[in-house]
């Protein structure tokens, strides 16, 4: 085994490994594949509770991934974002000076979501722009 | 009325400690996948490129200091992960003898897909590590009840 504390640099050398083999296209593949078998957590936190739902599974991971952020759930809006101020998973790339992260590595993120999220009714936007700086903006609404 | 609520959380990186057991499963996720688009073989030279690529430090501290790197890595590993495993050093070869995977012991205990082939993972990335610093391994292990033995020697020594 790989210690889960190794996987991150694992799974960006798998993104780069499945462009290797078939270009973006097979990078993208991979992820709808694992957003529709590996996500059910948080499609069924979703479903049953809307966004507290989100509020509740994005607690659990980002804690347990010592993430630097703020999370908020207007109730009375339905908004739902995370202002990640320090990314783990890229935060740990970018420290890493012996590996270059795989170039697309932050659009994961929003396709695996997106993906789980828009199809049960709401709307996901993610601001990827800083993500060189292990920074991003997560904001999800019912529509 | 119901009062509607604002509800906030805010964390530093250093409120937490960084364990996110959940990997294991996406790199189950990982390993079923290519070994279903690409075969097991695509599977193996990924699983090697892992080893080598990412784990340049410990391939470096194995050809300075030797065997003592490795056994350090595993031993830190095994206690971060609340795993159980055995090492012994002897006749130059490091001997681990794993009796709770954590990985697999976290996939069974929480219901997540677990695949038999997720053990080649070890396999494959001990053995790009060792080549990458003139070593040599090997992994004895029964899919799925989380158990192996791994030994590892220098090139030139006798197992």
């Amino acid at each position: 085994m790989i210690s889960c504390t190794e996987f991150i640099p694992a799974y960006s050398e798998l993104f780069k490994f499945l462009e290797q083999k078939g270009d973006k296209p097979a990078v993208i593949s991979f992820w709808e594949h694992l957003s529709d078998s590996f996500l059910n957590n948080l499609r069924d936190l979703a479903a049953q509770k809307g966004l507290a739902g989100c509020f509740e599974y994005w607690s659990h991971t980002l804690s347990e991934e010592a993430a630097d952020f703020k999370m908020t759930f207007d109730e009375e809006n339905q908004v739902f974002s995370i202002e990640m101020r320090k990314c783990p998973s890229k935060g740990r790339l970018l420290e890493r000076k012996d590996i270059k992260p795989y170039h697309a590595y932050c659009e994961h993120c929003d396709l695996l979501y997106r993906r789980v999220l828009e199809p049960l009714g709401f709307e996901y936007n993610i601001d990827l722009s800083d993500c060189d700086k292990a920074s991003c903006k997560l904001v999800i609404k019912r529509k | 009325m119901v009062e509607k609520k604002l509800k906030v959380l805010e964390r530093n990186s250093s409120d937490n400690q960084y364990l996110h057991k959940d990997f294991h499963g996406a790199l189950c996720y990982a390993i079923k996948y290519l070994d279903q688009t690409y075969g097991q073989d695509a599977t193996a030279e990924y699983l090697k490129q892992v080893g080598r690529e990412t784990f340049s430090p410990l391939i470096a501290a194995l050809k300075k200091e030797g065997l003592i790197a490795l056994e350090r890595h595993f031993k830190r590993i095994f206690e971060l992960e609340n795993g159980d495993a055995e090492f012994k050093r002897e006749d130059n070869c490091l001997v681990i003898n794993v009796s709770k995977c954590p990985a697999i012991a976290h996939l069974k205990s929480t219901g997540q897909l677990f695949t038999d082939r997720y053990c080649e993972t070890t396999v494959n990335v001990n053995l790009a590590i060792c080549q990458a610093a003139e070593y040599q391994c090997s992994c004895e292990y029964k899919p799925g009840i989380g158990k192996c033995v791994q030994k590892f020697w220098k090139k030139e020594d006798i197992k």
